[in-house]
């Protein structure tokens, strides 16, 4: 009796537990504007009209319904802002690595333009194979390497999460990721292929910086595989160290400078990697056939295409804007976006100042292939402050990298005897590490890192030395020693026969301006061109 | 002798190589990836063997060998310099000392990178003959 009592006890409670929780489902105030706002979306009927305003498309009826009997909820509202924001930094940081692919055929432009016309295809085509190269090598082995301990990002890719570390000085440091090679298993995510694309355009650029140095002389079949072996592990492992939760990421926790070593898009990582590769292989090769004359001094060899100079600048610059801005990855909540792209394009105008006047005032002319350089010095200068610096910073940063890499090419050419055809060494190795230190300098402290110019002592400038003394001391030690190797195994030069001929016919089989004669080379040019054959 | 088509095979045979070796690598574990690492490694030395034996039948370049113990003292000097700022900056407590360091293992590189490498570049140079 007394069981049958409680049992009815209970069955009143749960009946009116249930009754007051669908009571008050039906009364919630949110369901209640969620529908009504459903009924007054605009029917199939009025849009078949057409919506010229644009004011009644996208509305609360496009959002997707999981469970079609309860109609919509807060839930699905929910789930879809959710998705709406990863969605947009998805597309964001997708286009943003669209842009940095087309700075390919901006490298290919200035570096072709600045060689010899008996040199165009070989420049061309070392430019275009470069993305080839570095994709494939990247795609095997690298990705995983630098992003495969990163622990997630975009919404997802928590697939990547394996770092391996080492344990020195009673810290633990990470050395290189162990996830994502051929982005197959846990790999297989949307958000990695995001990552992977981003990360992957950023790397090509470093491997095409290198074609620059070695221009007019570098054989092509060494070259394909000294790009496969700097996508697949030079690169990777700073970046790693760097951006892929590797030892110069945790500068902050285990030393306590700053806000770790902080390069916010790659001058680092990008540009000052591939100019000391570059560095690294012109000093192993040698100077071109009558670049030097027997006295040291140097002979300028111009290039056959200002005008394709001047324009690949302009690619370069437009994809820049990718390149730094899309490095936030991605732009709901990252707003800082807007004042990213006015830094870039600022130190960019500043740069071209600086060198242009530079050149004007010292040389009588305002010299077209330092202007561009001057432009792409500024760029590179402000790809690793970008984020953290104000406009005025960023003017400053631009022009003093203008000036830099002039003073750096006449040191590069002229003391150290170092042919650089197209400044590679100069734009983006001595203004990457500029770009390095700026950070530790103009840093305002808006965004999270502090340099000493604004309060924050030398905390992050030392964070950024170690940097640059790791980009120095290990980078350019690594990159030299594997292509001093490659040069003992395949020989990192063609002969002297071919670079006099030039390397269109010899290397590629074809000229690049089949139908034009090519006019003589200078005296100067022709003599020692003659005694290097003999 | 320029490109030809050896270069051509052994381009593919390294590329075949380092795909192979990077399967082994990421399948390690099994018997097949122990297989493929090993056959992958087999096709890299064949491809550099194919490479120097194609670098042998080219004409002779515009560069003389560089001398081997400044390069190797450029290369220790870069490295070394690293080595000094990554020991240093454990080892000093104040973040001065620290600076210090950087800066010390900074110079020691550049000194490597900027005065003794370039230094044994030129005297490879065939401008000099």
């Amino acid at each position: 009796m007394k069981v049958k009592k409680i049992k009815l006890m209970l069955g009143c409670v749960l009946a009116m537990v249930l009754l007051a929780g669908a009571t008050g489902f039906a009364q919630s105030p949110t369901t209640l504007e969620l529908k009504d706002t459903l009924g007054k979306a605009p029917t199939a009927e009025t849009l078949t009209k057409g919506d010229a305003a644009g004011a009644l498309t996208g509305t609360i009826s496009d959002v997707t319904v999981s469970d079609e009997a309860a109609g919509l909820t807060l839930g699905d509202v929910g789930n879809q802002v959710g998705q709406n924001k990863i969605a947009i930094n998805f597309m964001w940081t997708l286009i943003a690595g669209f842009m940095v692919m087309f700075m390919q055929a901006g490298f290919a432009f200035v570096e072709a333009g600045l060689c010899r016309a008996k040199n165009a295809n070989h420049t061309y085509m070392m430019n275009f194979a470069v993305y080839a190269c570095g994709l494939f090598a990247y795609w095997l082995i690298g990705f995983s390497i630098q992003m495969g301990g990163c622990g997630g990002a975009l919404g997802g890719a928590l697939g990547l999460n394996t770092e391996h570390t080492i344990n020195l000085f009673g810290k633990t440091w990470g050395i290189f990721g162990g996830t994502g090679m051929f982005l197959s298993g846990q790999t297989y995510d949307v958000a990695v292929m995001v990552i992977f694309l981003f990360q992957m355009v950023f790397m090509d650029t470093a491997l095409t910086i290198v074609t620059g140095a070695g221009a007019e002389r570098w054989k092509f079949l060494t070259f394909c595989v000294s790009s496969m072996i700097m996508g697949a592990f030079t690169y990777p492992l700073f970046a790693n160290w760097a951006w892929g939760t590797g030892w110069l990421g945790s500068l902050g926790d285990n030393l306590g400078l700053g806000a770790n070593y902080s390069d916010f898009a790659g001058s680092g990582v990008v540009h000052a990697v591939g100019g000391l590769s570059g560095l690294g292989l012109a000093l192993i090769m040698g100077p071109r056939i009558g670049k030097y004359n027997r006295d040291g001094s140097s002979n300028s060899i111009l290039g056959h295409d200002i005008s394709a100079v001047l324009v690949g600048c302009f690619i370069l610059a437009f994809g820049w804007f990718g390149f730094n801005p899309g490095s936030t990855l991605g732009a709901s909540g990252a707003l800082r976006i807007s004042t990213i792209a006015v830094n870039t394009m600022l130190a960019g105008c500043t740069g071209t100042f600086g060198a242009m006047l530079y050149m004007w005032c010292l040389k009588g002319k305002p010299d077209a292939s330092m202007s561009g350089n001057g432009l792409l010095a500024g760029l590179v200068a402000i790809t690793a402050p970008c984020a953290w610096v104000n406009t005025m910073g960023a003017a400053i940063i631009g022009v003093l990298a203008g000036v830099l890499v002039c003073l750096s090419a006449a040191y590069v050419e002229n003391v150290m005897k170092v042919d650089d055809p197209v400044g590679a060494v100069s734009v983006h190795g001595t203004c990457g590490l500029f770009g390095l230190i700026a950070v530790g300098l103009f840093a305002d402290g808006s965004y999270g890192v502090t340099g000493l110019f604004y309060g924050g002592g030398i905390n992050q400038l030392v964070a950024q030395l170690i940097g640059i003394s790791t980009l120095i001391g290990f980078v350019f030690t690594t990159s030299f020693v594997i292509n001093w190797v490659l040069d003992i195994l395949m020989g990192q030069r063609t002969s002297a026969e071919s670079e006099v001929e030039g390397l269109d016919i010899p290397e590629m089989g074809q000229l690049g301006y089949p139908e034009y004669v090519l006019k003589a080379e200078p005296e100067v040019l022709l003599a020692a061109e003659q005694g290097a054959v003999a | 002798m320029a490109a030809t088509k050896s270069q051509g095979r052994t381009l593919v045979l390294f590329m075949g190589g380092i795909t192979a070796a990077c399967a082994g690598g990421a399948f390690f574990g099994s018997g097949a990836g122990k297989a493929a690492l090993i056959v992958g490694l087999s096709m890299l030395v064949a491809s550099f063997a194919g490479g120097f034996k194609q670098k042998a039948l080219e004409g002779p370049t515009a560069e003389k060998k560089q001398p081997l113990g400044l390069k190797l003292l450029g290369l220790a000097l870069s490295l070394g310099g690293w080595l000094i700022m990554l020991v240093g900056v454990n080892v000093a407590s104040a973040t001065g000392g620290k600076l210090a360091v950087c800066l010390v293992g900074i110079a020691v590189s550049l000194v490597g990178v900027m005065g003794v490498l370039p230094k044994a570049s030129v005297q490879g140079a065939i401008w000099k003959a």
